[in-house]
């Protein structure tokens, strides 16, 4: 039986394009997020300051396309699943966007050659990376709705919580009473906090993926009432 | 039910069938109350049930309906969906017996009204569909009758007359939601409204001889937007009193009113829910093509 509404699946298709293209858009930025807190690069942090507004516009531009589908297609099914899942990832995207401007609006104000700990500064740049890292297997448990690719973000996302915590005992440590030393290590602590929260968005993204697959949506893991370790 | 005959039992051999099951058993028929000859007497006050299991229907040769069963329940609206040709409307017609008006058509498989087979040799075939009434695609009002005489044309054959027959007037265009917009015009006549007015009219005509069960065969298709809206209230309104079973090519009013979707595919039953799941998590995968028009 030839098939039909081959327009609507072809815009469902390319919201879909679009709202994952901007999971690439935010691995790109935070890359340069983490590239100018290593060189305390203010230029760059500039510019992902600027870019935030190219996220923002890809945020209302997928969420026009859903409101317009929604209006005009009323889709049901695994599609009203789908598109009902697209709002959240690109809310989540939007505010993984705003982390990464949190980060670069954090750089500055240590100053140009601040009394860095190498050590610290080392351990959130590998929780950057773990967050790059979820960022891009979400998106690729979206593309391949691969439920199981999904719920390893938990796993990803226990090692950012653990870091970020090692980071703040860290801060605590190394604080001190230097007023210059206190400053970074406090900026250093609020931008581990913006990547843990970067990383909770991905894990969100994950958990659309299992409710497009399953119809049923729960939380992977509940911070308010955590299992006992 | 009769097993298929070669012979088309049209209306005709119903009543003739009927005659001689008369004849063969004049003191089961003849002033013995405690033989219903009205389907669904004694029901339970709630509300009333259709009961289909292993429905075969079929016009001629061609086999249009294949096995199915279905329990519509009392006071829920139930959609029936499906392309064009998947026997949903086949299936509508032959809970009131209606498919065997068709030349050569005929069906196998039980449809109780309650506890009642509606195909039971004792069954009149009239107060069948007095018991399940129908309201059709397009407004069909009496074209040479009056608004009231339109709702009362069912009440003369059950013998209401006089002051009753006015009440019972007025409720049901109450009921239909149409009261206040004709009670000036009750006697002008009933194709002077509007195709709307004219649906609920003849939604008026079907309650007002009191059915159990109200099946609607794509009642809105010829109506516009607020037309159709009114009738939609109108059917949440009903399914208080009634069980309302639709026929419906439009998927999102079987979302809007119904408690449960039946979707036919090839003459089968291919899933039945609650409405919520079959559009948003359907069982079946030629469901979900379906709904979300992958085919159709």
């Amino acid at each position: 039986m030839p098939g039909t509404r081959h327009a609507f699946h072809e815009e469902l298709e390319n919201l879909e394009k679009q709202a994952l293209g901007a999971l690439d858009m935010i691995v790109a930025t935070l890359e340069r997020a983490l590239e100018a807190l290593k060189h305390q690069d203010v230029e760059l942090a500039q510019i992902v300051i600027s870019d935030d507004d190219r996220i923002d516009g890809r945020y209302l531009e997928v969420h026009q396309g859903i409101l317009t589908l929604l209006a005009t297609q009323a889709p049901v099914a695994t599609d009203l699943r789908t598109v009902a899942a697209l709002l959240h990832v690109i809310k989540h995207v939007e505010r993984m966007g705003d982390q990464c401007v949190n980060i670069a609006k954090l750089i500055p104000i240590t100053g140009h050659e601040p009394p860095v700990d190498e050590e610290m500064l080392a351990t959130v740049v590998r929780m950057g990376d773990l967050a790059i890292s979820e960022v891009r297997q979400a998106k690729q448990a979206f593309e391949l709705r691969d439920v199981g690719l999904a719920q390893d973000l938990v796993r990803q996302d226990e090692e950012i919580n653990k870091l970020n915590r090692e980071v703040f005992r860290m801060g605590v440590r190394a604080g001190g009473s230097d007023e210059d030393r206190l400053e970074w290590v406090l900026t250093i602590v609020m931008v581990a906090r913006a990547l843990e929260r970067v990383g909770d968005n991905a894990v969100d993204i994950g958990e659309q993926v299992a409710f497009v697959v399953t119809g049923l949506f729960r939380e992977f893991s509940d911070a308010s009432h955590p299992l006992p370790s | 039910m009769t097993p298929p005959d070669e012979t088309s039992p049209n209306r005709t051999e119903v009543v003739e069938q009927q005659d001689a099951a008369s004849a063969a058993a004049p003191q089961a028929t003849v002033g013995a109350p405690e033989v219903p000859t009205r389907p669904g007497e004694g029901a339970r006050a709630g509300g009333h049930t259709i009961s289909v299991d292993d429905l075969d229907a079929y016009y001629g040769e061609t086999h249009a309906i294949r096995g199915v069963s279905i329990d519509y329940a009392a006071n829920d609206v139930t959609a029936m969906i499906g392309p064009s040709g998947c026997g949903k409307s086949t299936v509508l017609r032959c809970l009131n017996r209606m498919h065997e008006e068709i030349t050569g058509a005929y069906a196998t498989g039980t449809v109780k009204l309650d506890d009642t087979d509606i195909y039971g040799s004792s069954i009149d075939v009239v107060a069948v569909r007095r018991s399940i009434g129908m309201v059709f695609q397009k407004p069909n009002p009496f074209p040479t009758m009056s608004v009231a005489d339109n709702v009362s044309a069912g009440l003369r054959l059950a013998g209401v007359k006089g002051k009753h027959k006015d009440e019972v007037v007025e409720k049901s265009l109450r009921d239909a939601g149409l009261w206040e917009e004709v009670k000036e015009r009750l006697s002008e006549p009933g194709v002077g409204l509007s195709g709307g007015q004219q649906q609920r009219l003849c939604i008026a005509r079907t309650i007002a001889i009191q059915p159990d069960i109200i099946l609607m065969d794509e009642p809105c298709s010829a109506l516009d937007p607020i037309a159709t809206l009114k009738i939609e209230e109108l059917i949440h309104e009903l399914k208080r009193q009634y069980t309302i079973i639709i026929v419906t090519h439009n998927m999102q009013q079987a979302a809007r009113v119904a408690d449960r979707t039946a979707f036919f595919w090839l003459g089968e039953l291919i899933e039945l829910g609650p409405t919520e799941k079959i559009f948003t998590k359907p069982d079946n995968q030629r469901t979900e093509d379906y709904v979300s028009g992958k085919f159709g």
